[in-house]
């Protein structure tokens, strides 16, 4: 069985299976990989790419199925393991040592040396100045501290590094989302050149243009299952979109038609911009009491920058924040929860809670005057109202005093509720709510916000599973690479019109006036 | 999900206070074996008064390893407190006791001082304490000795200095003040709205600032609580020594530290209590003590407690590791 074939692909994937708890990331993937072939993976956010990238990259491991790497058994342990064997990627995030040279990141894992095991300072500035050429950094300097770097030259140099050791497959997870056209094109010609020197290149980008540019097969993802693999020119640009969304729509039952808001509204936003934002729009948009938005876009698109702009997590760079109608400044999160404004927190480990403390002085954690007299805590008070949204909410638990590190992911996140809950707040932002949650407990955290909307909660809610959003919101805000493209009613709800506003900016070739939808 | 075992999950914090507990019992247990005068009350009364000093700054450095910070400059800070201090005692225009009282204001003050200012620091610009506080300890020592032009001063009123040496049915009064500060700090910590953010703000202060605190603000406090608790170290060693000198206290911080961490307190923040402290405190006062009876060498002293406070780190990491994986 281990017996390599001379004509094996690439890369053969069979079966590869992973499970997190409450969650199957990769559901039995079959994939080949072609030598010499620029292969696309497409999906939404939570297909099970950047899961399938891990795996194959060594920084996790299947629970299932086998890979061959031409045609022998590959079960890499560890980065340095898929680097021995050839296989490369280039991160989405760069991870760079900033304070070294260009041709000592180059060459990190390789640095030449001299006899007497010295640095072979020559031979590394020749092997950099090489490597640079390759990716068109011909004018850089090899000794040039990082630090001093653009983005997208650093997103250069890293496929530049990728490229110095013996690469025979190099995966690239957006490459080209910090580059200029012009870089981009460098990229995709550079990607072109590997491939005709016998290299297979897999490749990951929203922008489904580029897909089409570079790419000679696709294969679309969709919740950790293959759906397609294609020839990328026996299809298009609506079947990928199509394919990706997939046909079985509303498995959930849509909430009734929530009456019409009526009076000001609760939260109005006006020209917002937040730090690092791309082009030159600004955001615009208002929620009511009652009513439960939705901001939907891909990964990376400004919507949690925006919720975290509103709750002044994050500064605000431009924009006006009204309440009921009145200005509000915002810099802080004491502002905003001065407002009734809170903020559930997309990564409720980092920012949502203490693990390490019970889950009583979490819940009251942001309510720490109404649970103390002059400064002194009254236990008795506190206990109570844990207990009340441990009630409310329903968290499964043996008692308040338990860390929360203990409870399951669907518990935690009542957790976080329950302490933004206890102050009852008017307007309820929350990022990514049942990211991580198992069934029981997502459902149980749709049916408490629609409680609460229909108490005069205004909510607005961030998520990547956009049949979450239709299933619950009222309205959808899509976003796409910065920008608020457009606004959807409930009416209009259609998976694959909302995903193609969400891709919409990045498909779009570069340089063309941004057009309104809807 | 599996029914966690929540009553021993409840008392996690006693069991660490109970191990260290235990320890200091063995210590015990063994130098009253080894040596018949070990537990003489006038040895014991001997161990509180030497330990006294130790236990006041290592209540105030609980607050900064809490909060994930560490204060080097205590030593110093505590010196310049003392000088400052001993010049407000002399000051002839005063009637003693209000000489005394002012003398413990002024080195408080002074303290806390020096701690706002290492807090500030530090929690502004986000300077790892550790620099900052490194700085602070040459600051402090030079100032200690422009003040006095590195002279010591001495000559107190007698009711200062018997203050020193005087017990209350049999107990050093030097360590009754020892342990109310170790009350009070207990207090704080544990029934007061600020404890709680200490706690919090050591585990995680991103999640203390998304909830609407003053993170920066709190952790301020808690240094200058840490140079308040130098100041009254400063005056009660007065007590002791009957004189204020500028080259005093040195190497007291690292004393202070080696207390917290044997107590149990984690150097990360966020975990460990002022009980564990003050027998952290004991532990190194009887390992001391106790030594110095069985007759081993000055030199051997310092190595055994150097090995103690590395076991109890290693301990202590044991104990997270073991924590973690049953979660």
């Amino acid at each position: 069985m281990n017996a390599p074939v001379a004509t094996a692909a690439a890369l053969e994937l069979q079966g590869l299976t992973r499970r997190y708890p409450g969650v199957l990331a990769l559901d039995g993937v079959d994939l080949t990989l072609q030598r010499g072939e620029v292969h696309a993976l497409a999906g939404e956010n939570g297909a099970g790419k950047s899961s399938l990238i891990k795996i194959l990259c060594g920084a996790d491991r299947a629970d299932g199925g086998q890979m061959r790497l031409f045609g022998a058994a590959y079960a890499p342990h560890s980065p340095l393991d898929a680097i021995r064997a050839g296989i490369r990627v280039v991160h989405q995030e760069l991870h760079m040592l900033d304070e070294l040279s260009v041709a000592e990141n180059l060459l990190f894992e390789q640095l030449p040396r001299t006899r007497l095991g010295l640095l072979d300072r020559r031979a590394m500035d020749r092997r950099a100045r090489e490597l640079l050429a390759l990716v068109g950094l011909d004018d850089l300097a090899p000794a040039t501290r990082v630090a001093t770097l653009g983005m997208a030259q650093r997103q250069l140099i890293e496929i530049a590094k990728a490229l110095s050791s013996q690469s025979r497959i190099v995966i690239m997870d957006e490459p080209t989302a910090t580059l200029t056209p012009r870089e981009t094109d460098r990229l995709l010609a550079l990607i072109r050149q590997l491939r005709d020197g016998g290299v297979t290149v897999v490749f990951v980008s929203h922008h489904l243009q580029e897909l089409f540019e570079v790419c000679d097969r696709v294969t679309v993802l969709r919740n950790g299952r293959k759906v397609a693999t294609q020839a990328m020119a026996a299809t298009s640009t609506d079947e990928l979109v199509r394919l990706m969304v997939g046909r079985d729509l509303a498995a959930r039952a849509p909430r009734p038609a929530a009456a019409a808001p009526a009076g000001a509204p609760a939260l109005r936003v006006q020209g917002l911009r937040f730090a690092g934002q791309r082009g030159q729009a600004a955001i615009n948009f208002s929620l009511h009491r009652g009513e439960i938005v939705g901001l939907a876009g891909l990964v990376g698109s400004g919507r949690t920058e925006t919720v975290r702009a509103l709750f002044g997590a994050d500064p605000l760079a431009a924009g006006q924040i009204y309440r009921d109608e009145r200005p509000v400044r915002i810099t802080r999160p004491q502002d905003a929860l001065a407002q009734g404004i809170c903020l559930v927190t997309e990564n409720r480990k980092d920012e949502g809670l203490i693990l390490d403390m019970p889950i009583r002085a979490n819940i009251s954690l942001a309510s720490l005057g109404a649970v103390s007299r002059s400064g002194w805590m009254r236990a008795q008070a506190e206990a109570e109202a844990a207990q009340q949204m441990v009630a409310q909410l329903q968290i499964r638990l043996a008692s308040i005093q338990q860390p929360v590190r203990q409870l399951s992911g669907g518990n935690q996140q009542k957790v976080v509720l329950g302490k933004w809950l206890l102050r009852q707040p008017q307007v309820l932002l929350l990022d990514e709510p049942t990211r991580g949650v198992d069934v029981g407990a997502k459902a149980e955290i749709h049916a408490l916000l629609e409680r609460m909307a229909a108490q005069g909660l205004a909510v607005l809610v961030v998520s990547s599973d956009l049949r979450e959003l239709m299933g619950l919101c009222d309205r959808l805000l899509v976003m796409s690479r910065g920008v608020l493209v457009g606004e959807v009613a409930r009416a209009q709800f259609d998976e694959a019109a909302i995903l193609s506003m969400a891709y919409q900016e990045y498909t779009r070739s570069a340089g063309a006036p941004s057009a309104q939808a809807a | 999900m599996p029914a966690p075992n929540t009553l021993r999950r409840k008392s996690q914090a006693a069991l660490r206070e109970a191990g260290i507990g235990v320890a200091l019992a063995g210590l015990v247990a063994v130098f009253a074996l080894l040596s018949p005068i070990f537990l003489t009350p006038s040895n014991l009364t001997n161990i509180f008064t030497q330990i006294s000093i130790n236990v006041i700054l290592a209540v105030g450095m609980t607050f900064v390893i809490l909060i994930g910070g560490i204060d080097l400059s205590v030593g110093s800070v505590m010196a310049f407190c003392a000088v400052v201090a001993g010049t407000v005692l002399k000051l002839e225009t005063l009637d003693t006791a209000s000489a005394i009282g002012l003398a413990l204001l002024a080195g408080m003050a002074v303290g806390a001082l020096c701690g706002l200012v290492n807090g500030a620091v530090s929690a502004f610009w986000g300077i790892p304490s550790f620099i900052v506080t490194l700085g602070m300890l040459n600051i402090a020592r030079g100032a200690a000795l422009q003040w006095t032009q590195a002279r010591s001063l001495y000559e107190f009123p007698d009711a200062f200095n018997n203050f020193g040496s005087a017990t209350l049915l049999g107990v050093p009064a030097i360590f009754l003040v020892a342990l109310s500060l170790v009350a009070l700090g207990w207090l704080v910590l544990n029934r007061t709205v600020f404890g709680r953010l200490i706690y919090a703000i050591g585990n995680n202060e991103e999640a203390v600032r998304l909830a609407g605190h003053n993170v920066m603000g709190y952790k301020i406090v808690a240094f200058v609580i840490c140079g308040a608790a130098v100041g009254v170290g400063a005056v009660i060693y007065m007590t002791r020594l009957t004189i204020a000198s500028p080259i005093s206290g040195i190497g007291f911080e690292l004393n202070a530290i080696a207390a917290v961490i044997i107590g149990g307190t984690s150097l990360s923040g966020g975990r460990g209590s002022i009980v564990g402290t003050l027998l952290g405190a004991c532990i190194i006062g009887v390992l001391a003590n106790g030594l110095i009876l069985i007759g081993m060498s000055d030199f051997l002293r310092q190595m055994v407690t150097g090995f103690v406070i590395i076991l109890a780190v290693v301990l202590d990491v044991y104990r997270a590791r073991l924590t973690r994986s049953a979660a």
